[in-house]
């Protein structure tokens, strides 16, 4: 795995507005026409602060990912195992060593994504970032306390997660924490060009 | 010839000389007096310039003009500066002419994959879900403020 170059803390320009996306961006490729949303809508979609449900499917992936990475490598381990001393080693989850090998591992999977690009494979898929509250990039400081705070708000019964619902800016307790946002990055503008694009391109002959 | 003879001859030629070189100053004099007091414009008001372009023959006005040794004049750099770009670009409708040119299909075979188009379906539904479940809360917390101001992002590239 290739670690992201880290980001700069240079700022774009303010992203104007604050407009809600009230429909999703239409794409191609579906059987059924979609409602154009207006430009307006999809250009300000990039720098808003990302939903619960962006947010929540990226980290769906992002276990999915990093467990079947984990999974994976005790395979491996398991394997090499077998093949080296001829026995095989059967992991457990009683384990106390595959517990805390498993709290490791997530603890630098997310620590590393969020410190070096503020983006874990799931939220790239989502197109979704961590930014610091002022929109710089989110550094090591903030990337180790967000992962370090991560867990306590599952620990309150998920209701560190309640602010990304109810709260004006959708930050969770461990973004209030270390100090951070989650914001779209994807151009949507860009994916409604290519739909069209698509679109036209399956009309003409 | 007797010379006397000449000068009898040649006297009323130099005399329909001097008054002709009289005719023609007065005469000019006369046409700067009414040139001078001729309120032009009221006499452009007066014609019916369709009517006279009607008797033109434009194609042979243009047959006749050398538009190479124009354009060769044009100073093209100065012409374009003073030329609004960004005023044309944003009077053409971008999505209409990528989804009828062309270059729609560039676009797709250059940039586009079944992949991108997953993720950008994948994206644009969270996004839609993301906007439903945050109407359903505005609507149980009868709340219509707005969101807050989303930060500025960092100078990062965009994701595909």
């Amino acid at each position: 795995m290739t670690a992201p170059a880290d980001a700069d803390a240079d700022l774009l320009e303010p992203v104007p507005g604050n407009v809600g996306v009230s429909q999703p961006v239409p794409l191609g490729g579906s059987p059924q026409p979609h409602v154009p949303v207006s430009t307006e809508e999809t250009e300000n979609l990039r720098g808003q602060h990302a939903g619960f449900a962006s947010r929540f499917i990226a980290f769906i992936v992002d276990c999915a990912v990093s467990i079947g990475v984990f999974m994976l490598v005790l395979g491996a381990a398991s394997f090499a195992a077998s093949v080296l001393t001829g026995s095989s080693i059967h992991w457990s989850r009683a384990n106390t060593w595959v517990v805390v090998a498993f709290f490791a591992w997530e603890f630098f999977y997310y620590a590393y994504f969020w410190t070096a690009s503020g983006k874990t494979p799931g939220m790239v898929l989502l197109g979704v970032q961590v930014v610091g509250q002022d929109g710089s990039s989110v550094g090591t400081k903030r990337g180790l306390l967000r992962t370090l705070a991560f867990p306590l708000s599952f620990l309150l019964l998920g209701l560190g997660f309640l602010g990304i619902l109810l709260g004006r800016d959708r930050r969770a307790l461990h973004d209030v924490i270390a100090d951070t946002a989650v914001v779209y990055c994807w151009d949507a503008r860009e994916a409604r060009l290519r739909s069209l694009a698509r679109e036209g391109s399956n009309r003409q002959p | 010839m007797d010379p006397g003879e000449r000068f009898r001859r040649s006297a009323p030629r130099r005399l329909a000389e001097q008054v002709e070189s009289i005719a023609q100053g007065v005469a000019q004099r006369v046409i700067d007096l009414v040139v001078e007091s001729l309120d032009m414009n009221a006499l452009i008001a007066r014609i019916d310039l369709n009517v006279v372009l009607g008797r033109v023959d434009l194609n042979k006005v243009v047959d006749r003009i050398d538009l190479n040794q124009i354009v060769d004049q044009l100073d093209v750099n100065r012409l374009m500066a003073r030329v609004d770009i960004n005023q044309i670009v944003s009077q053409i409708d971008i999505e209409a002419l990528v989804k009828n040119t062309d270059l729609g299909a560039i676009m797709v075979s250059s940039s586009s994959s079944l992949a991108t188009e997953a993720v950008d379906q994948g994206r644009s539904h969270a996004v839609s879900m993301d906007d439903t479940l945050a109407r359903w809360v505005s609507r149980i917390r009868h709340n219509h403020a707005g969101r807050a101001e989303p930060p500025e992002l960092p100078n990062t590239p965009e994701e595909p």
